[in-house]
């Protein structure tokens, strides 16, 4: 079958990932930027996938263990995110419990499943429609960064709550967790490579659609 | 000012990034954008006046960072304690009570990432209104552009809320000039980025070098 849409890589054309050049790849490093120059990420699916094994084994201890200990008048508690979302859910704040379900509960797990689901089709699973993936890929990408906000909140409560005997904040092992688990999957979603995506279905077998098998009467 | 220049030496191709269709980069007129004939993603933007915004709105940034540092975020009251809140504050906070991965972290993603950013386009783009490169621009435009996923200002604005909301049962806080000053940085950062296209900054590079 021959491609509709000729592709740059077909032509032995690279698009320099830093200033995005098209230039021959034989040329090795980019002749603008000095960059080096690949057709397509190398081993892209690996990449992601075992960064995302790091993130989901970081997600539950991030999850079980505290993200902050609060002693007020020696009395001593330990934080986790579930239930410090719980606690302004109980009280009756329930925009903010929603944000902090988004960000920290929600946006990890979706990416996980949204950046599994990619691998799988750019591996060639499963072919669902790229246009449909694009807007998934699109959304990890820019989701992924909100998940940072518990991390900020732990830093402001640490240094804004030092209130000698009435009242400390420390931060828990849980909070390093979680930011292994933000900081992996972003760092999942930068090594994913979405020109996989269409060059599986590039490959596919030519398939009786509507605009391609117009017989000639 | 020189509407975007194309550099020499026959046709320019431009590659979509998402599914990699080869197209002929035409040049565009002021305000419009080329978009993949397959899958519409936008190939490239002429920005009306992109030098003069970038550096702009970039000096605005980094101005207001200056602030951010000079100012507390917020203030709390407790007791007969005040205590202020400072992006560098609260990071020495986490690096003094062993947590020192999450300390640098703070730093690196709201303070030296939008540092970079602005400095670097200002470094760039300035001396290119006069059709100059600056030394080492080539490099100082690479480390920009990585920088950028990592810039999390608005999410520390978030941050910011959150924490106000749930100190509020404990303690009288209130908003610094910080804060706002942060809030300006994140509209002066969103509109510098978005003032002028990576493909048109590097192609003035180019054309500028040689
Ligand atoms: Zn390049
Ligand atoms: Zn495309």
């Amino acid at each position: 079958m021959s491609a509709p849409y000729p592709k740059a890589a077909g032509q032995g054309l690279a698009a320099c990932d830093t200033c995005a050049k098209v230039s021959p790849v034989l040329l090795g490093r980019c002749p603008r930027c000095g960059s080096p120059l690949h057709l397509r990420k190398a081993a892209s699916i690996q990449n992601t996938m075992a960064l995302m094994i790091g993130a989901i084994a970081l997600y539950i201890p991030s999850h079980l263990l505290p993200i902050m200990t609060v002693v007020e008048l020696g009395d001593v508690t330990h934080n986790t995110i579930i239930g410090g979302m719980m606690r302004f859910w109980n009280t009756g704040a329930y925009p903010i419990a929603i944000v902090i379900f988004a960000a920290s509960i929600l946006i990890p797990l979706l990416k996980i499943v949204a950046l599994s689901w990619l691998c799988a089709a750019a591996a060639g699973w499963t072919h669902p429609s790229p246009t449909m993936l694009g807007r998934i890929y699109g959304f990890t990408e820019l989701l992924g960064r909100w998940s940072m906000v518990d991390i900020f909140v732990v830093g402001i409560l640490v240094s804004l709550v030092q209130l000698g005997n009435y009242m400390t904040i420390t931060p828990g092992p849980g909070a390093l967790a979680f930011a292994g688990v933000v900081m992996l999957t972003m760092l999942a979603a930068l090594s994913f490579e979405p020109r996989l995506l269409w060059d599986r279905l590039d490959e596919l077998p030519a398939e009786p659609s509507p605009h391609t098998t117009k017989p000639t009467s | 000012m020189l509407t975007w220049p194309k550099p020499r030496g026959g046709p320019q191709y431009s590659a979509c990034h998402f599914c990699d269709t080869l197209h002929e980069a035409f040049p565009l007129p002021e305000g419009s954008a080329a978009r993949c004939v397959r899958c519409g993603a936008v190939l490239y933007q002429n920005r009306p006046a992109s030098l003069v915004r970038a550096t702009a709105f970039s000096l605005a940034a980094l101005f207001l960072m200056a602030l951010v540092h000079i100012f507390p975020f917020l203030t709390m009251d407790a007791a007969t304690l005040r205590r202020n809140l400072t992006l560098v504050g609260a990071a020495t906070a986490l690096i003094e009570e062993d947590a020192p991965i999450l300390g640098v972290s703070i730093v690196l993603f709201t303070v030296i990432t939008p540092l970079m950013l602005a400095g670097g386009m200002i470094y760039v783009c300035a001396p290119l209104m006069i059709g100059r490169t600056a030394p080492g621009a080539f490099g100082v435009a690479k480390w920009m552009y990585r920088c950028e996923p990592w810039n999390m200002v608005e999410v520390f604005l978030l941050g910011v809320l959150v924490s106000l909301l749930k100190l509020a049962k404990v303690a009288d806080v209130h908003f610094g000039i910080g804060f706002w000053a942060f809030g300006g940085v994140m509209l002066c950062m969103a509109a510098a980025v978005a003032g002028i296209d990576r493909e048109e900054l590097w192609d003035r590079l180019e054309v500028a070098k040689t």
